[in-house]
């Protein structure tokens, strides 16, 4: 039975089934294919898998070159360690529109005991500024089953992948909908405030949501997933209904989800925005949730923010 | 004389010599529409790029066996147009609108030109990227073979590194790597900012099957990629073009 809370182990369970149905499904790894469960994939298929030992920059050109001579090439590394070949990223790949899919794993705080420097709070405004890259963030292990095969299968193009560690709590398995790029997904309707965002901490958000939920107030939860392209008809659509947004992420509010946001909004129907998120780099600590705690990253900003746009009139 | 490696077309050692000084007057030519082109760089590649593209390329509509040309030192492109440009492959009026806005023929290659494999520019990527095509061409048992052509003062990057470790492990007898030792780099001499004597030394330690030639000669550069696809281990070939005054 595979454990649900364990974003790596889900990834490398798709990948392992994936590489069965594909032939020219490779995954490439630095050194991480413990870390990352990648080494999985290499397990079953050791002819398709390459660690190329701690040289992040090499591997994203050296998959790249893959994908030219026809592989169809999944990168899986630390996402903090990826940011180190952005360059890479932009020149031997975006700029060639080449097929490679892109895993971050480890992301946000979910490397809580490693502290600072190995804590990826930068990456989703950096690969979202790439012209043809597209970044999708699943929300818990239920989104990565429903969203993984069908980009690896049908999605063409650089695409980069956001996901946690373990410790994640599953917070869409009551859901049906489907995956589609460029969707988001009401996990929670509402018409006082809108909460939206993307990954694991949006459990803070539907915890936010309840909280408000028994002095009266009426908030709406909404998942991305996908972060770029992002549904702007649906933030639109919660923009005009509650005229109040909270953006929540597990990264810098600078440049990131609530970037998206905003960038949305302030062309189709700007209302207040509050971004939630950190500000600064991360540090060591015995959980994840104690760093969410630490940082301001939980369902008390979000109820805070929520109650401070309540102040204003729409 | 022709070439044992086997290219698209069959030109003779002397006629790659003789369209190699032809590309080189048309070179110094593009330079006077526009001096942004990396002349010196490009005429420095000029013969090893010839040889490599009228000698040895082979065609293929399957990606496993077709061969790949890579110019991890994009900034010799000029070069390449030059020679495309003689054997008419592009059309040698459009080479005079290079770095113009409209124009397909850009200071650093593009996919859109004919044999190039790779759009590069940022050095050492077009490294990596080549051992990624050989590797996937091994697996696939397909016939292509790789030629990349690199730099010296490229070789200062970090990648470079992290590629030329990796190459051995993967048993790439298919990749053909050529430096192009002008002994300059973009702040001066490659002596004076970063001595590189060493470097051959380094693939050596490696794993790399190492040989050096006159980049300037046709023939030496010939001999070069004729004992580096005999090899069972993946070649640098040291191109010495340092001596401006001599062999050109």
């Amino acid at each position: 039975m595979i454990d649900l809370s364990s974003q790596r182990e889900v990834l490398a369970a798709i990948l392992e089934e994936l590489g069965e149905r594909l032939e020219d499904l490779a995954v490439i790894t630095a050194d991480v294919g413990k870390s990352t469960r990648a080494y999985r994939f290499g397990k079953k298929f050791p002819e398709r898998y390459f660690n190329v030992g701690v040289s992040e920059q090499h591997m994203i050109s050296f998959a790249a070159g893959l994908s030219m001579a026809g592989a169809r090439p999944i990168v899986v590394g630390f996402s903090v360690f990826l940011m180190r070949a952005w360059e890479q990223i932009r020149n031997s790949l975006d700029i060639m529109d080449l097929n490679v899919k892109i895993v971050g794993t480890h992301s946000g705080f979910s490397d809580f005991a490693d502290g600072s420097t190995h804590q990826s709070l930068e990456d989703i405004s950096l690969m979202r500024s790439l012209p043809n890259m597209k970044v999708v963030i699943p929300a818990d292990s239920i989104d990565i089953q429903r969203s993984l095969p069908q980009i690896v299968e049908s999605i063409r193009g650089p695409l980069y992948y956001r996901i946690g560690r373990d410790e994640s709590q599953v917070i869409t398995s009551g859901y049906t909908y489907k995956f589609s790029l460029g969707k988001g997904y009401v996990l929670k309707d509402g018409y006082d405030v809108a909460i939206a965002g993307a990954g694991p901490i949006l459990s803070e958000a539907i915890k936010a949501s309840d909280e408000l939920k028994k002095e009266g107030i009426s908030v709406a939860v909404i998942n991305l997933l996908s972060i770029k392209p992002i549904d702007e008809e649906l933030l639109e659509k919660y923009a005009r209904k509650t005229g109040r947004i909270v953006a929540l992420e597990e990264h810098s509010i600078y440049g990131g989800v609530g970037g998206a946001i905003a960038e949305v909004l302030a062309r189709k129907y700007p209302v207040k925005i509050k971004f939630v998120g950190t500000s600064t780099y991360g540090r060591s600590a015995k959980g994840t949730k104690e760093l969410w705690d630490h940082f301001g990253l939980n369902s008390a900003s979000v109820v805070a923010g929520c109650r401070d746009l309540l102040k204003s009139s729409k | 004389m022709g070439v044992k490696g086997g290219g698209w077309r069959s030109f003779s050692l002397d006629e790659i010599g003789s369209i190699s000084e032809k590309a080189e007057k048309t070179l110094k030519e593009m330079n006077k529409y526009d001096e942004h082109i990396h002349l010196e760089s490009s005429l420095s590649s000029l013969k090893a790029i010839s040889t490599i593209i009228l000698g040895y390329w082979r065609n293929s509509d399957n990606p496993i066996n077709r061969d790949w040309f890579i110019l991890s030192k994009g900034h010799a492109a000029p070069a390449l147009y030059a020679v495309l440009a003689e054997v008419g492959l592009l059309d040698k009026e459009e080479l005079f609108n290079i770095n113009k806005v409209g124009s397909p023929i850009q200071n650093h290659p593009d996919l859109s030109t004919p044999f190039v494999g790779m759009t590069s520019g940022s050095l050492a990527q077009g490294l990596s990227f080549s051992l990624g095509i050989s590797t996937w061409i091994k697996i696939k048992n397909g016939k292509g073979r790789v030629f990349t052509l690199m730099g010296d003062g490229e070789q200062d990057e970090g990648q470079v590194w992290e590629a030329i470790t990796h190459a051995p492990v993967m048993k790439l007898d298919n990749l053909t790597v050529i430096v192009d030792l002008n002994r300059r780099q973009l702040d001066g001499s490659v002596h004076e900012i970063k001595p590189k004597d060493y470097m051959p030394l380094v693939w050596k330690a490696v794993g790399w099957n190492v040989i050096f030639c006159d980049g300037y000669n046709v023939r030496s550069i010939a001999q070069a990629l004729e004992s580096a696809l005999a090899s069972n281990l993946p070649s640098v070939v040291f191109a010495e073009t340092s001596h401006i005054d001599g062999g050109r």
